[in-house]
């Protein structure tokens, strides 16, 4: 049952609307509930293959020799397919959006780097006949030491997980091994507040497990085109991957979807479209590739886990003066989603709050763990959940209500956010307020008469009197812009030369950047500085400004 | 290498076929072996079943009942004789896999699973093999050497009737309900006379690698009252001698944490 709180914001919403405040029925919930939904693999070809992969039983291994003589014998194989078959092995998933280097390979010919991980492919007449094959093609492999924990892999001397990027870290912007935010200067507002309160929070990894396992079947069409039947939940960006693994054009591939059997971000990574495709280029015949339930679960990407430390200066009567992150997501073995996914949560922080200081260093960390991709809110869910946790232990120590003190440090309409936006629409203190109602949480009389549209903006709208940054963590060898591409040829993306990364290490904080005075705008940055950082915005700048989804500041 | 299928219409067939293969497996509900044939399990070529009406029926024998090792956990739950045992058999999955799942088959079920096996062996049971005459073995020696019947078929298993309904308890413990994975499974005989304790018999499923008897509160229990200080000690040596494994559902740890507390819960019959 919904129940609409309509006495908030009467005036900012127009209740003339279609759609939104009604509730409506899923356009494809009849065909759901009476089983007539068409699924990929409800359809069927003559002649169809089945592919199934050779898998690594190693965490980190290099691969010595791969024999498929014997699997090739086998009856019912039509074809087994290596890395070398692969016309562009080696690809990031956000490539597509310029963000990232080519990390990955569709299928892996020299190593290794996490439990699963395909190293050939097995094309037969039928399921059964496919993994009878792959139990007879011998692997030879040589393990090699693997690392687990996010903070072990950024160690001096840990095992090289992902060789694009040696250090185990991805890296931001051409620039540093992790993506940063500097909102004012923690290091001041630490001094400033009465008690310091510092958390360390740890979330697991989480399987999406749809019921209809990913896949996908390719199968010739007229005009030199394929068509594949997909459960990707993200049609466009399967096509257009497969189009780049395959360097085939995109209007040959004719892809249909839409009915996606669970999806929770778990189906985006287009790992069997391009392979039914090729499987399908290679055999001239109509070829399936899906996950079994095992490899759904032990292959197929969860929500990647993630580490975080919080410090915050705290002032006695409960306001948050500084906050300071260091956040580790585990990426996995390469980078899928998790590098947009830390640009989304670092664009989120402080959280719903309004602190004048913050500061994030947040780490893509890669381990030898099965590569993390997207499930619903990635990036955020699980930093709210170190937010929230860690603002109860702030409620414990200071001894201030939880809800009134999350209602004493909510950000409200006009207050600057730490990642340079204005505020709008904040409604958190009416939450906690409703929140508190019906759970017959006491209140005070000033917490309840609080309102996100009263008392923001102002000083509140006001950029920090002087931000402290620094160069912690840059690395060389790395370009910014189009570095999926680098200064080469398209296809060939790699570093020009392996780039030295130093290690994780914190030095010390330097150089201040003092903004310039309004309304004459002076250039701040000195000659000694090797990169200026972005110019101080005012609450009207903001206004005309936005970051976008990816990276950087865009027009609006 | 496609899997054949042989149907035998005796038992004894069938135990004979089975006897004379290492790549042959027996269908019972095949709510196990055909998902190892779904993932292309390479360690058989073979599935043997019968059609022998025997397989499936109950019947009471003397003090207690002979139950066919085909019959079904939905036939547990159906059966008016089996009552004592219609909460375990409801354990078991879910609809789909009750209506397939077999007592039989349940005796070789790797832990976790096995739930039905560790109330059998809390009952006392005895396990009839097929085209073996003579009398069964007692379901401890079963289960201990139970790698080694793998190519023997159960015909039956005879189950005392406990004496009194509350006599027997048994609990599940698992994290999602209804149709999760046992973190662990306890059972319980606990028959008394005049006050006291006498043959209790506690049986632990998914606390190693087969169900198990554990002794060591079957001492503490046995010859005493059922009372707070009785169940307390009993608590106390939940897990002595128990190495219970770590798998994806819980650490070992937590097993050896959690096993006292829920030992206690049911002997103190506290609804949970």
């Amino acid at each position: 049952m919904i129940e609409f709180r309509k006495e908030y914001f009467a005036d900012e919403r127009d209740d003339n609307l279609n759609e939104i405040g009604k509730p409506t029925q899923r356009q494809d919930a009849l065909g759901h509930v009476t089983g007539r939904s068409p699924y990929y693999d409800d359809h069927l070809f003559d002649g169809l293959l089945h592919i199934r992969c050779v898998r690594s039983p190693h965490h980190h291994a290099r691969v010595r020799r791969i024999d498929t003589s014997e699997a090739d014998r086998m009856p019912g194989v039509v074809r087994i397919v290596l890395g070398k078959d692969v016309p562009q092995n080696l690809n990031t998933l956000l490539s597509l959006l310029d963000f990232g280097l080519d990390d990955e390979p569709l299928i892996s010919e020299k190593k290794v780097s996490y439990k699963g991980e395909p190293v050939a492919a097995v094309i037969a007449e039928s399921d059964r006949a496919a993994r009878d094959a792959v139990a007879k093609v011998r692997v030879d492999w040589e393990e090699l030491p693997a690392v687990f924990d996010v903070e072990d892999a950024v160690k001096p001397g840990a095992p090289v997980v992902n060789e694009i990027y040696p250090g185990n870290l991805f890296v931001y912007h051409g620039k540093y091994d992790h993506q940063k935010l500097r909102f004012g200067d923690v290091e001041a507002g630490f001094r400033q507040a009465d008690r310091i309160i510092e958390g360390r929070y740890q979330m697991s990894p989480i399987e999406q497990a749809p019921t209809e396992t990913c896949g996908a079947i390719a199968a010739p069409e007229t005009n030199d085109r394929y068509v594949v039947y997909t459960s990707t939940q993200a049609l466009f960006f399967s096509l257009d991957t497969t189009s780049k693994l395959l360097k085939m054009p995109s209007n040959r591939l004719h892809f249909i979807g839409g009915t996606v059997g669970g999806g929770f971000g778990g189906k985006v990574d287009s790992l069997h479209e391009p392979m039914a495709v090729l499987g399908t280029v290679l055999t001239g015949r109509p070829c399936k590739y899906m996950f079994d339930r095992e490899e759904e679960m032990q292959v197929g990407a969860p929500r990647g886990a993630e580490r975080w430390y919080i410090k915050d200066g705290v002032m006695n009567d409960g306001r948050i003066v500084a906050r300071k992150f260091i956040g580790y997501f585990d990426s996995g073995a390469y980078t899928r989603l998790s590098s947009y996914a830390i640009i989304k949560g670092v664009g989120h922080l402080p959280g719903p709050y309004t602190i004048p200081n913050v500061y994030a260093d947040v780490y893509c960390v890669f381990t030898n763990r099965t590569p993390a991709t997207a499930m619903r809110g990635f990036g955020i869910t699980g930093v709210d959940f170190a937010i929230e946790a860690h603002m109860d232990k702030i409620s414990y120590e200071v001894g201030v209500d939880p809800i009134e003190l999350r209602i004493l440090n909510a950000y409200r309409d006009g207050d600057m956010k730490a990642h340079r936006r204005l505020a709008k629409n904040t409604a958190l203190i009416e939450c906690c307020q409703v929140a508190a109602e019906k759970a017959k949480w006491p209140l005070s009389r000033q917490a309840q008469q609080a309102s996100s549209l009263r008392d923001g903006g102002g000083a509140r709208a006001e950029m920090p009197p002087h931000t402290a940054i620094d160069h912690n963590g840059a690395v060389t060898g790395f370009t910014a812009g189009s570095y999926a591409r680098g200064n080469k040829k398209p296809g060939q993306a790699q570093p020009v030369s392996m780039p030295q990364m130093p290690r994780h290490e914190t030095a010390p904080v330097t150089p201040r950047y003092e903004p310039a005075a309004r309304p004459q705008p002076q250039p701040a940055p000195v000659a000694t500085q090797p990169a200026p950082p972005p110019p101080a915005q005012t609450a009207a700048d903001a206004r005309r400004t936005r970051f976008s989804s990816i990276s950087g500041l865009r027009r609006r | 290498m496609p899997v054949r299928v042989e149907t035998y219409e005796r038992l004894d067939e069938a135990a004979r076929a089975l006897a004379s293969s290492r790549t042959a497996r027996f269908l019972g509900g095949g709510t196990l072996i055909m998902r190892a044939v779904n993932a292309g399990d390479q360690s058989f070529d073979t599935i043997i079943r019968a059609r022998d009406a025997n397989w499936s029926a109950i019947r009471a024998e003397g003090d207690g009942f002979v139950i066919g090792a085909g019959v079904t956990m939905a036939a547990v739950v159906a059966s008016r004789d089996l009552v004592f045992l219609a909460p375990v058999a409801r354990s078991v999955g879910g609809p789909a896999i009750r209506n397939m799942a077999t007592i039989g088959g349940n005796l070789f079920a790797a832990s976790p699973y096995g739930d039905f096996a560790a109330a059998l062996l809390a009952l006392g049971a005895t396990v009839n093999l097929a085209g073996s005459s003579g009398r069964g073995i007692p379901i401890d020696d079963f289960l201990r050497d139970r790698e080694r019947h793998a190519t023997s078929l159960v015909q039956s298993v005879s189950v005392p009737r406990p004496r009194d309904a509350s006599a027997f308890r048994f609990v599940k413990v698992s994290r999602v309900k209804p149709k999760g994975i046992s973190l662990m499974s306890i059972a319980a005989l606990l028959p008394q006379m005049g006050g006291r304790l006498q043959g209790a018999r506690i049986a632990y499923g998914a606390m190693a690698p087969t169900p198990i008897r554990v002794t060591a509160v079957e001492r503490a229990l046995e010859g005493q009252s059922l009372d707070i200080a009785t169940i307390e000690r009993a608590a106390a040596v939940a897990t002595e001698g128990i190495d219970p494994p770590t798998d994806a559902l819980a650490s070992s740890w937590y097993r050896r944490e959690v096993a006292g507390v829920h030992l206690k819960r049911l002997l103190s019959a506290e609804r949970r």
